[in-house]
């Protein structure tokens, strides 16, 4: 069993509040959705949570397994058992996808212990088939010249091969296709289960149909403010952000 | 890498590049005067020259001071084209008092040079000083409301002359320290017989809202030869400065060396455009320099059109912190033209970032070059340059150079410079074509699209005149 | 004309006319017309003066570095430390101290084909005239003249290829030069000959047997790819870390030719390598590839110059340099377009990846274009390791330290794909993961 607190989150890009006050718990075997209109702070909460450089947490903490992350470097966070599938996932020209993903599986194995090649392998074009992966993707530079669907499916490749306990997963339909949104869904529904959270950070309802939340929650203006099952995904689908920022404006001060 | 450039010889000058050409014939002089400085260079006619201006002693030395450093140092020609050789200086006059000024009558301009000043749109009080028929703008009438404003918010706007006599506590601090008089043979020459050009100072917080231009000063020796311009911005305040036009100008003196000097206090900026389109007989070679400081921004916007030779790199030495700086560049070489122009960045503190965009278009015979320098010190972090200049070649023998020079220490800096030169599609064209455009209409239209968002940059009359110019030189080099 | 013999000495350094003399009394019976030849260098060698800092062709050199003191020609070597790279060969010439230490014809047919793989001083003898045409015919124009004519009088001996018209030769041939001993000067050459449709692979080795014996390297190449032919040519440098180098390669390729030719820099304390390639002919192809890993006070300085003489030429430079600890590299390099050289392709790149905070990254890109119909490019860009492409590979769990190794791997493949043998790419990759690893990233 492992949880991610947030607890009362502040964040700052230079001077600039944009995270106020964030508070949220995910447990394994839980898929959480948080929705909001654009600019409210979604993707920036998903980078703190993995440990950006560029962003200031200036209150409140984020608990792995109990423990602070604040203090600990991304790569650190990623061992620990935290898993980022990007909005708009890196180029990186010159590293093949096969020793990109050995390097990180290696980084997880005790020091002195190898990887056992053949295994990898075997698993590696395991999951590459069930994503509909060609395998001849493993010798291509991870993301370079690819589609915006075979980059999402590359994240989700990436996250069944690194087995995370945590995954927030930042706008992963945005780009997509219906045909790649449910090959990626399915990806993710394959891998859920009681050894993991999930937390799906989306601006359209589109997503949850197919990655079915056991909680909603709506993000504004930095913080959370209100949550629900899935129908809450519906609801704000039919009658838009726009209605919860009247019900927030119509509460007493 | 090559070290020297062959010049191209200059195909259409007639007039012989020194001095005033008397036998041309289309200008006439008063021959009775009272100021003569004569022709040649020498420590007397500094002497003269500081004389008529009735100059403190300072000034004085600082002429002669330059006046020795200019003799002793060579012409440039080990990098630079050698046509400079061409510039015989004993035959320049340096000094012209308003008296002097030579005129000519409106039929004795040349047609073309009519023809020009109307499909540009030019109004009609500004022809004949353009053209050399009168000596002086007169801009009271036109102007006299800027001058207004800019008064009341205490806003200093003199020419040189002034700036140094009524205001030597503002100026004398600046004065040649942005630009000091041995930086280059051309500076030299400057600080010894300057006179003219303008001289700002804009107090704290103040946000001049109107561009200021040069043809707001009275009592201006507006041949400008030897312009220097000082430009200083206090804390936090903002200024615009524009000189020159589209139009062609017309100058008798075939030697042009102008100073510019800039300075951006802590938050201020400053934003310089120039638009140059001197006859094909002229050298203009100006030496432009701003100094930024903490979180000031100075701004190049720099066109240049015409004169035979034109060297000239703005540059920014980035003081402050966070300073940012940035030249635009937009330069046109046609038959008998180089366009010898670039930036020079030279970062002195962390966070400084510096942009250039220069886009040059050679046409005929013409040539551009580019040269730039990008100057990255160790122990700065968080520096950045991004350079990106672009050629058009149009006609088979255009030329085109680019010769930049980058250098970075240290690994929180970062540098990026591209360059390309292509010529107009073919397929654009005749797409254009198959819609009804003449072979030069779609010329000229591709052509602003390639200055287009350099171009847009311009004050909007700039950029207007300098479409209708562009198709203009565009027609001859069609077919 | 002649200097006096005192105001020669700083212009000689160990190179004397006593020690030229004595280097021309120790070869084997050669054409006189190569010896002229020779004489002439030693006097043009002699005449001309050292670089100097405000020479345009040196700008941000280290021109004080240029000594020409305490070197002399060496005495034979017994022993090599030559280690295969593991690549099957079809010959194999292996130079120690400038002369011949091994000669081997491994492909059995090479002979019966017309292939010729020997050395310079027999190729003189025997095949004088394609040697008479070919050897130092272009002049040096990147600035090292001084250099080149040192070359050419000290030459001892080099390696000659010549592949006859339509012959190509599958497996790459391998050339070794090794220099061994303090203050040794070594002056290799390798001369490289493919006739009208012919194709070959050559590999240039140069190394020293460690890192602190200071010698002095002044080498070069002339590749020659007539109608229709192919080249593909790696050199790899590797010096000791305690020597002055010099290289000067030319490449003419003629029509429908196409030359590629890929160096690796790992070794020197003071590099110099000026690369000029001619494209002369309509249909001419010229790749040119680098990478160099600089790390502590070694200074790589690379002259380039790409020259477009007809049209509907190509001409493609990608130069790739990772600085550590306080290196210092500058590349420089110019393209020329001829006004007759329309429907030209010339593009130059030139990318500089920071990995400490004391290196320095020069860039002097170059444009010189009289022909208007022709797309020309060049760009350089200096910065430090993409912190958001760090981050992501930290995100899967790799620490920082792995992921720019990483990274800066991944920098150079890029240059190493341009590589059409898979077997070549791999042990260059594998060259270049070793000399890196072997040092840890200062950070």
């Amino acid at each position: 069993m492992s949880s991610l607190v947030i607890h009362d989150l502040h964040v700052s890009i230079g001077d600039k509040p944009i995270v106020k006050g964030l508070s949220l718990t995910v447990n394994s075997g839980e898929v959480h959705a948080i929705m909001g209109p654009n600019g409210t702070g979604k993707s920036t909460l998903a980078k703190v949570i993995a440990g950006h450089p560029d962003y200031t947490v200036t209150g409140g903490d984020v608990l792995l397994d109990g423990r602070s992350v604040l203090e600990q470097e991304a790569d650190e966070r990623a061992r620990a058992g935290l898993f980022l599938a990007f909005q708009y996932p890196s180029e990186i020209p010159g590293v093949s996808i096969a020793n990109f993903l050995r390097a990180a599986v290696q980084a997880r194995l005790p020091e002195g212990e190898e990887i056992d090649a053949s295994a990898y392998y075997k698993r590696l074009y395991a999951k590459m088939d069930l994503l509909k992966i060609d395998r001849k993707f493993t010798s291509r530079s991870v993301n370079e010249g690819f589609s915006g669907g075979e980059k999402k499916r590359c994240e989700i490749l990436q996250m069944a091969m690194l087995e995370p306990k945590m995954a927030v997963m930042d706008e992963t339909d945005s780009g997509l296709d219906i045909d790649a949104l449910r090959i990626v869904s399915e990806g993710v529904n394959a891998l859920r289960g009681p050894g993991l959270g999930v937390l799906m950070i989306t601006h359209y309802q589109r997503l949850l149909s197919y990655i079915v939340p056991d909680f909603v929650h709506v993000m504004y203006d930095g913080r959370i403010v209100k949550s629900g099952d899935k129908s809450l995904a519906l609801e704000l689908e039919t009658r838009g952000y726009d209605w919860v920022k009247q019900e927030l404006a119509a509460l007493p001060a | 890498m090559k070290s020297l450039i062959d010049s191209g010889t200059a195909a259409t000058v007639e007039n012989p590049v020194a001095g005033i050409d008397q036998t041309k014939g289309d200008f006439t002089y008063d021959v009775a005067y009272e100021f003569d400085a004569g022709t040649g260079l020498s420590a007397r006619t500094v002497d003269y020259i500081s004389s008529v201006k009735k100059e403190a002693d300072w000034i004085r030395a600082f002429r002669h001071q330059a006046l020795q450093v200019f003799q002793s140092k060579p012409m440039p020609t080990h990098w630079a084209t050698r046509d400079l050789e061409n510039i015989d200086f004993d035959r320049i006059r340096y000094y012209l008092a308003s008296g002097q000024k030579p005129k000519r009558t409106w039929d004795e301009v040349p047609e073309d040079i009519k023809r020009t000043f109307e499909r540009l749109g030019i109004p009609e009080q500004e022809r004949k000083f353009l053209a050399g028929v009168e000596a002086q703008f007169d801009s009271e009438a036109a102007y006299s409301n800027i001058k207004e404003i800019v008064a009341k918010q205490g806003v200093i706007f003199v020419n040189s002359t002034e700036g140094l006599r009524e205001h030597p506590e503002l100026f004398r601090r600046w004065f040649g320290k942005v630009i000091p008089t041995g930086d280059n043979k051309f500076s030299a020459l400057n600080s010894a017989v300057f006179s003219g050009g303008s001289f700002i100072y804009v107090p704290p917080g103040v946000k001049v809202a109107q561009p200021l231009q040069a043809y707001f000063r009275i009592n201006a020796e507006n041949f400008g030869q030897f312009e220097r311009t000082l430009i200083i911005a206090d804390e936090g305040s903002e200024v615009t400065y524009m000189e020159g036009c589209t139009a062609p100008k017309f100058s008798t003196a075939t030697l042009h060396s102008a100073v510019v000097e800039l300075v951006a206090l802590k938050g201020a900026k400053i934003q310089y455009i120039t638009v140059q389109n001197w006859a094909n007989n002229v050298f203009n070679l100006v030496t432009k320099r701003g100094l930024a400081h903490e979180e000031a921004e100075i701004k190049w916007i720099d066109c240049n059109i015409g004169s035979r030779l034109t060297m000239k790199y703005p540059g920014v030495v980035l003081k402050g912190r966070k300073a940012r700086g940035e030249v635009i560049s937009i330069a046109l070489a046609n038959d008998g033209q180089h366009q010898d122009t670039g930036a020079k960045m030279i970062h002195a503190a962390d966070e400084t970032t510096s942009n250039v965009v220069s886009k040059s278009i050679s046409v005929g015979q013409g040539r551009a070059t580019y040269r730039g320098q990008v100057h990255i010190p160790k122990r700065l972090r968080g520096c950045k340059n991004n350079t990106e200049c672009d050629a058009l070649l149009i006609n088979t023998n255009s030329r085109t150079d680019t010769y930049p020079a980058i250098t970075v220490r240290g690994e929180r800096n970062s540098v990026q410079h591209e360059a390309s030169v292509s010529k107009v599609s073919e397929d654009m064209i005749f797409y254009m074509q198959q819609r009804g455009l003449t072979e030069g209409q779609a010329m000229s239209l591709a052509v602003n699209g390639f200055i287009n968002d350099l171009a847009r940059q311009f004050p909007m009359e700039y950029s207007v005149e300098l479409k209708r110019l562009i198709d203009l030189e565009m027609e001859g080099s069609v077919g | 004309m002649t200097a006096t013999t005192a105001s020669l000495a700083p212009m000689v350094g160990a190179f004397t006319r006593a020690a030229f003399e004595a280097h021309l009394a120790s070869l084997p019976p050669l054409p006189e017309w190569w010896l002229a030849r020779k004489r002439a260098a030693f006097e043009r060698f002699a005449a001309l003066p050292l670089p100097i800092r405000t020479d345009e062709a040196w700008r941000f050199s280290n021109v004080a570095g240029l000594t020409l003191d305490g070197f002399a020609l060496p005495a034979p070597a017994r022993a090599v430390p030559f280690a295969s790279i593991g690549i099957s060969k079809a010959a194999r010439l292996i130079f120690a101290n400038g002369r011949l230490f091994s000669r081997e014809i491994l492909a059995p047919d090479l002979g019966r084909r017309g292939v010729v793989v020997d050395t310079l001083q027999n190729a003189l003898r025997e095949h004088s005239e394609v040697v008479r045409e070919h050897l130092l015919a272009q002049p040096a124009r990147l600035g090292s003249g001084k250099f080149s004519a040192l070359h050419e009088a000290f030459l001892v001996d080099g390696a000659f290829v010549h592949v006859p018209r339509g012959v190509e030769v599958e497996l790459p041939i391998g050339i070794f030069s090794f220099a061994l001993g303090d203050g040794a000067a070594v002056f290799p050459h390798t001369l490289v000959v493919a006739d009208e449709g012919a194709r070959v692979t050559v590999i240039d080795y140069f190394g020293s047997q460690n890192d602190t014996e200071r010698q002095l390297a002044v080498g070069a190449n002339d590749l020659y790819a007539g109608h229709g032919a192919r080249i593909t040519y790696v050199g790899k440098q590797d010096w000791s870390h305690q020597a002055l180098a010099l290289q000067s390669n030319s490449t003419v390729v003629r029509r429908d030719a196409s030359v590629q030719s890929l160096n690796l820099h790992l070794g020197a304390r003071q590099a110099r390598h000026e690369s000029h390639s001619q494209l002369q002919a309509p249909g001419a192809n010229s790749e040119m590839l680098s990478l160099t890993v600089a790390r502590d006070d070694q200074e790589f300085d690379q002259r380039t110059l790409q020259i477009h003489q007809a049209p509907n030429t190509r001409s493609d430079l990608l130069y790739k340099n990772a600085l550590l600890q306080k290196a210092r590299t500058i590349f420089s390099g110019l393209i020329v377009v001829d006004p007759d050289a329309q429907k030209t392709d010339a593009y130059q790149s030139n990318r500089n990846l920071m990995l400490s905070d004391e290196a320095e990254a020069n860039s002097l890109p170059g444009l010189e274009i009289q022909a208007n119909d022709v797309r020309c490019t060049h760009g350089a860009t200096t910065s430090r390791i993409d912190p958001e492409q760090e981050f992501y590979l930290q995100t899967r769990g790799i620490p920082k330290r792995a992921a720019d190794e990483l990274l800066t791997f991944g920098f150079f493949e890029e240059v190493l794909n341009r590589l059409s043998q898979d077997d070549l790419h791999a042990a260059l990759r594998t060259l270049i993961q070793t000399n890196f690893t072997g040092e840890k990233v200062a950070r």
